[in-house]
């Protein structure tokens, strides 16, 4: 019986274990960094042909994300306004603003007869078999941040959330973590806290919800008579400061947000 | 315990509903096929193996090359919105104009749905008052026309491509020329369509040029009708019938269900009177009584029906005459001396009953049937006083006189014409009778033919000039309904190709050049802005809206646009009476029944529901819609009765050689049951040449077997059979079967009121639980994840196969609607075909004692044909569900059946598992690729990959592009449930009101079904009409017994027929037999 295998073949069976946890470790952590929605969105910030700041125009200015994005409440887009928006302030014999800025040169040259419209790179991209639906989300309580993040302070607009079909979900499965009062919709700096206690349930009532049902989100069996009990219960439960824990769920019950998990609400 | 259900065993007697001969007769190789769902899928053919061996490694290296360039960072894309706001555009929203389609006859209104000014859908339009909102399949798939990448594009020269500027130099020469001299030697040719502004600037072009000559051609609507009114009630006269009024019908080969309307929305108005919930009210319906020598879908609809050759239809009326009208007896006597006495008890038992319904009785003659019936038929409706209650004379407005093609050939032979303009959709060197030889004629007399027309057809070939048209879509214009309603014709796009419209080019002869491509005027900025420069054509229209509203009211203009008619425009009846003299004068012309024999039988030219007279040939949604009857694609055929089919020895595909006085065809034949024997029956408008990739070399052209143009029945045929060179034909008939289970239920008078749950298994399933805790039933107690009815949306569907006729509106609608490719004859040949709705059609015949005794001849000449469509049952205990894998097709918490494509991997488990076959899968990317590229994956020449520019403006947005190796199905058009429901959540905000208003939402199908027969909507909403229907005693399930539990219900169809009639009582004979 011969030797089959020469001598430097004793160390292969250790050298090839050795390489395959360097493989592996390898592959786990391209996978870890490359595949996840962090390497291929968060934080893509492409430079847009006009340096337009939303933190001049939203912070400082106080415009409303509405002014320009003026679809998104009926609309499944939420539009990139028209040159002829951005010119009602900046154009001649408009607003006359800044109206020599070269910042500014393409807007002027889109308001020409034929001009060429402006092209704005797209920063959130759902891919083409999602249909996102902006105007079932902004007139049932979410926020412009809650998918944009504070685009009232970028001046230049990044993505802030990953945007996943997970990210997705994790919102359609507990949507209270992110309700707020239509009236905040457009407020980006809007916190909870910043609620008057009194003022939300006296609007609930006053929507037609009874002071039982709003008691039972507070506490599974409590009841209530009118608003000082709910604001005692209320104040046990969740102290002197408006929280979201306390909001959310009190919309999500009664203006019955049930936001779909299924397949057909964004694949068609 | 668990409960195996087995499907039953067919029995051996008993009534039965049968797709083909094949299946009737239980053929081996059609057995073989049975329960396969990919027929030719699980195998590939030699060629298929051949290919892949020798490109699998060109396109692994391919593939691996482009694998590389996909994974580098995502591309960087775009946002371009517009410079200035465009009026009412929300961008993501779709627009909805209403406007109408051109036709001769009559038009048909419509709304367009456009998305960011591209029109994707057509559907009827609900508010107009002579239609009720449906569409048929012609109208539907027009859309895809104007998107044809095969459309003529430029202006030709003899064939050859020409600029715009040398045809407009050639058109201020002629207008020059016929300016000087008065119009001498100037001829139009143009179709049958009715347009105010056209009729006006005609009459106002014969003032400029009064010698020229109008001359009038549409292939198939031909000058009998026309002619019979004008003798009958006096010149321009037309009738519109009212059926709605009608509560016995008699039709003598009139196919007023599908390609022969009698008015504007003939079933609509028919189906009006169908609504009888349960056999024991039969007789609130409508009685219809159809005579004709093949089955059409009103044949397919009839109580009775007769089947009988085309050329004894004049014994036919004349028995009727004779029996309704005693002063007809002179004039029809020798017609009927030898009247074979079945016919005879036949027809005089019809018309007993509608003498019993006089005053709401009529009798219908087809369009292209022969003078004498047309007149009989009158003489028949006069002495049953329908006309004023159930058929209005309309007077059609004053224009040009009009020639006919006839009297054009004329003048051409006598050197009249020097410059001929052809208008019409028509394509007369094509289609005009062979022995006239129109094109040499044109030649030889240096006749200058400019041809205008959306299609490089063979007139267009033949023409001097020819003329790319604008659509319909793409132009303004003017249209009448057949009741006379004015409906303005609104462009929805600049013309894609730079085409004129017929009105433009009219006008163009005016003086008034507007069309062709727009040169970029050079303004000099110092210059004051010249006032925009209106269009011609716009303001023709305008100033015939003017004449015709008594005003030219802006409000009133307006208005007319929103709505897509102007009110109060339909036209009065003129009350004419009938010229009864002239009948006799027709009679006498009619030719007696001629000796027919399988060797010589009759030929029977009819049009093509899917190209009709050849002007759709190029139309792939039409091509590929099965024709209702013979479930024939991508073809024609010489149509044979099963008797004659026989006798001659026969088998489908098998070339048969048809010899005419004016010419010969060998044309492949098919069986058909319900075909009256010795009869032969052939569509038109099929084997043209370089007409588009789709339509060149489909189907043979009956045309030049015809001697003179309105010669629909020729006699004294000769028929022989040829040997070999048999034809491959794509018929869908014998695809995905339903194993003869009670599938399709019927009834008639006398049965059980609740017959359709009692039908064969379904009387004694007793009821099932269900072992899973998943979703069924309504939420409760028992079944806590059940569907929850009270906080959501349940949709749910009903098809009423009592209205249904199967005429594939619906089929194309949801095309159109979701984005469905079409895949091609060799694909629907290997059972490939994409329509998510298969519109199946059954014979039945009369109860048989024994199943494996063959059928006899008078079984299959009286064979009963029922129509059912079948999409996805949106089952709420979904088999197909449980076998993915992948989690690709779920359930939604509103009872739909879901499909997310984008998570399919093409298992097609689902498929094998739907026992309703309703699933289809992408074989080849279909949606991307020409269909004569599919196989060539990566290596298709790059001009060549792809979908053509121009269709993909035809797809809409909302519904995802499938690629290859997806199932897809019906949806219920889940983005318009989608749609309505974020449309509630936008009214809803922050209150809990998030029901749908009722009855808000349609889905393509039913908004295209003109008969009513699709229900749909929220079942969940008591009010809504969903819920009606599904409590009817006629609703029922298909399969109910193997407890999927099928969202889709059917309501069994009823039949009014006549007791008194032979054969009556096997008429739908139901039987509890059925299996």
């Amino acid at each position: 019986m011969g030797n089959f295998f020469p001598r430097w073949t004793n160390w292969l069976p250790l050298k090839i274990a050795i390489a395959l946890v360097f493989i592996a470790v390898g592959v786990s952590l391209g996978v870890t960094y490359y595949f996840t929605p962090k390497y291929t969105r968060v934080g893509y910030m492409p430079t847009q042909p006009v340096p337009f700041s939303h933190k001049i125009h939203v912070e400082q200015l106080g415009l409303d994300c509405r002014f320009c994005h003026s679809f998104g409440e009926r609309s499944s887009h939420s539009n990139i306004p028209n040159n002829q928006t951005c010119a009602n302030c900046h154009g001649e014999g408009k607003g006359q603003i800044k109206l020599a800025s070269p910042k500014l040169q393409s807007v002027r040259d889109a308001a020409k007869e034929g001009g060429d419209p402006i092209h704005w790179v797209k920063v959130h991209k759902a891919p083409d078999y999602v249909y996102f639906n902006h105007s079932a989300h902004l007139n049932r309580g979410i926020s412009c941040v809650s998918c944009h993040g504070r685009v009232d302070q970028m001046d230049v607009v990044y993505q802030h959330e990953s945007q996943s079909m997970g990210w997705c979900l994790d919102c359609h499965r507990e949507p209270e973590k992110n309700l707020r009062p239509l009236t905040e919709i457009t407020n980006l700096g809007y916190k909870p806290s910043d609620l008057n206690r009194e003022a939300f349930y006296k609007d609930l009532l006053a929507k037609g919800a009874t002071a039982d049902e709003i008691a039972s989100v507070i506490k599974p069996d409590a009841k209530a008579a009118g608003l000082p009990e709910l604001l005692k219960l209320a104040q046990e439960k969740y102290g002197d400061q408006v929280t979201q824990s306390e909001v959310g769920p009190q919309l999500k019950k009664h203006w019955q947000v049930a936001p779909p998990d299924n397949c057909t609400a964004c694949h068609r | 315990m668990k409960r195996i259900w087995q499907h039953p065993e067919e029995p051996k007697t008993g009534r039965r509903y049968w797709r083909s001969v094949n299946e009737l007769e239980r053929r081996e190789d059609f057995m073989k096929s049975l329960g396969k769902e990919f027929p030719n899928g699980d195998t590939l053919t030699d060629e298929e193996r051949e290919n892949s061996r020798r490109t699998f490694l060109k396109i692994m290296g391919a593939s691996a090359g482009l694998m590389g360039l996909a994974s580098c960072r995502r591309p960087v894309t775009q946002l371009v919105p517009f410079t200035s706001s465009v009026e009412w555009a929300v961008p993501g929203k779709p627009l909805f104009y209403a406007t109408a389609m051109p036709r001769a006859g009559g038009a048909t209104p419509m709304v367009v749905t456009s998305h960011d000014g591209r029109p994707t859908h057509l559907s009827g339009n609900p508010v107009h008052p002579a239609v009720t909102g449906g569409l048929d399949s012609f109208a539907q798939s027009s859309i895809l026309d104007m998107y044809d990448p095969d459309r003529s594009r430029e202006p030709l020269r003899f064939g050859k491509p020409a600029t715009w500027g040398g045809l407009k130099s050639a058109l201020a020469k002629a207008r020059h020329r016929f300016g000087e001299n008065g119009g001498e030697g100037l001829a139009l040719l143009v179709g049958g369509e009715v347009s105010p502004t056209l009729t006006r600037i005609r009459g106002e072009l014969a003032k400029r040029y009064p010698k020229a000559k109008f001359f009038q051609y549409e292939t198939l609507s031909g000058n009998t009708q026309s002619s019979v009114n004008e003798a009958l009630f006096g010149p321009g006269s037309r009738q519109v019938v009212r059926l709605a009024k009608a509560k016995c019908i008699l039709s003598l080969d009139c196919d007023f269900l599908g390609l022969d309307p009698v008015s504007d929305d003939s079933t609509a108005e028919f189906s009006q009177n169908r609504n009888a919930e349960k056999p024991s009210e039969a007789e609130k319906m409508n009685r219809l009584y159809a005579i004709e020598n093949r089955y059409t879908l009103t044949g397919g609809m009839a109580d009775h029906r007769k089947p009988l050759a085309a050329s004894a239809l004049p014994v036919a009326a004349a028995l009727l005459a004779a029996k309704l009208d005693p002063a007809q007896a002179g004039s029809v006597a020798a017609l009927i001396a030898n009247a074979p006495a079945d016919l005879k008890v036949w027809v005089e038992t019809a018309a007993e009953d509608l003498l019993a319904h006089k005053g709401s009785a009529v009798v219908l003659a087809g369009s292209r049937t022969s003078a004498a019936v047309q007149a009989l038929a009158a003489a028949c409706n006069n002495a049953l006083g329908a006309y004023g209650p159930v058929i209005e004379i309309f007077k059609a407005e004053e224009g040009a006189k009009m020639g006919s093609l006839k009297e054009l050939h004329a003048a051409i032979s006598a050197g009249q014409v020097r410059v001929l303009l052809s208008f019409t959709q028509a394509d007369p060197v094509f289609d005009a009778p062979k022995g006239w030889n129109l094109d040499a004629l044109l030649s030889e007399k240096k006749v200058t033919l400019v041809h205008h027309g959306l299609r490089t057809c063979a007139t267009a070939r033949a023409a001097s000039w020819h003329i790319p048209a604008a659509h319909y879509l793409e132009s303004w214009g003017d249209v009448r309904t057949k009741d006379g309603t004015y409906s303005v014709v609104q462009p929805m796009i600049q013309p894609l190709y730079d085409g004129a419209s017929e009105l433009e080019v009219c006008l163009s002869l005016m003086g008034q050049d507007s069309f062709g491509p727009k040169e970029a005027v050079v303004v000099d900025p110092a210059a004051p802005p010249a006032p925009a420069l209106e269009d011609p054509a716009y303001v023709a229209v305008r100033t015939t809206f003017g004449q015709i509203a008594g005003g030219l009211d802006e409000q009133k203009w307006n208005y007319t646009l929103r709505d897509g008619f102007l009110k109060d425009s339909t036209s009065k009846a003129t009350g004419a009476s009938l010229n009864a003299g002239a009948i006799a004068g027709l009679v006498a012309e009619a030719k007696p029944a001629a000796v027919l024999t399988a060797q010589a039988p009759e030929l029977v030219l009819v049009p093509s529901s899917s190209v009709w007279d050849g002007r759709h040939i190029n139309n792939g949604w039409l091509q590929e819609a099965p024709d209702p009857v013979t479930k024939l694609t991508w073809d024609n055929a010489a149509i044979i009765g099963s008797k004659t089919f026989r006798e001659l020895g026969l088998k489908n595909g098998q070339r048969v050689r048809i010899t005419t006085e004016a010419g010969a065809l060998e044309i492949p034949a098919i069986e058909a049951p319900g075909h009256v024997s010795n009869s032969v029956t052939i569509q038109l408008g099929y084997g043209q040449v370089k007409v588009g990739n789709v339509g060149s070399k489909v189907g043979f052209n009956a045309y030049p077997l015809r001697k003179e143009a309105d010669e629909w029945v020729i006699t004294g045929v000769k028929l022989e059979v040829v040997k070999g060179n048999d034809h491959l034909f794509a018929i869908t008939q014998d695809q995905n079967t339903m194993e003869g289970r009670a599938v399709y239920r019927e009834a008639v008078k006398g049965d059980k009121d609740n017959f359709a749950q009692v039908t064969g298994i379904d009387s004694h399933i007793p009821p099932s639980v269900s072992f899973y805790k998943g979703q069924f039933e309504k939420k409760s107690e028992m079944y806590p994840e059940g569907f929850d009815y009270d906080t959501k949306h349940q949709w749910g569907m009903t098809i009423d196969l009592g209205k249904c006729s199967g005429c594939t509106a619906c089929l194309i609608a949801c095309q159109s609607e979701n984005n469905i490719p079409i895949v091609g004859k060799d694909q629907v040949q290997k059972g490939r075909v994409m329509h998510w709705i298969r519109m199946d059609r059954y014979f039945a015949t009369a109860e048989v004692d024994d199943v494996d005794r063959d059928p006899s001849a008078e079984d299959l000449e009286n064979a009963e044909m029922v129509t059912q469509p079948i999409a996805c049952q949106q089952c709420e205990s979904a088999p197909c569900e449980t076998v993915c894998p992948v989690n690709a097709t779920v359930h939604t918490d509103d009872g739909l059946n879901a499909m997310a494509y984008n998570r399919c991997i093409g298992t097609r488990y689902c498929a094998n598992n739907c026992p309703y076959t309703a699933r289809r899968f992408n074989w080849f990317d279909y949606n991307k690729r020409p269909l004569d590229e599919l196989y060539y994956g990566p290596l298709s020449t790059p001009e060549k990959t792809g979908v053509r520019e121009s269709h993909k403006l035809q797809k809409n947005p909302n519904v995802t592009i499938r690629m290859r190796g997806v199932i897809e199905k019906c949806t219920y058009c889940v983005q318009r449930l989608e749609a309505a429901k974020i449309g509630q959540k936008q009214v809803q905000r922050d209150s809990k009101d998030f029901r749908i208003k009722t009855d808000s939402v349609k889905v393509a199908c039913q908004q295209a079904c003109s008969a009513g027969a699709i229900e749909f909507g929220d079942l969940g909403n008591k009010d809504s009409a969903i819920n009606k229907t599904k409590a009817s005693l006629r609703s029922y399930e298909v399969l109910k017994y193997i407890n999927t539990r099928p969202r889709t219900s059917y309501l069994a169809r009823i039949r009014n027929i006549n007791p008194k009639m032979p054969g009556a009582d096997k008429i739908a004979a139901w039987s509890s037999k059925q299996f």
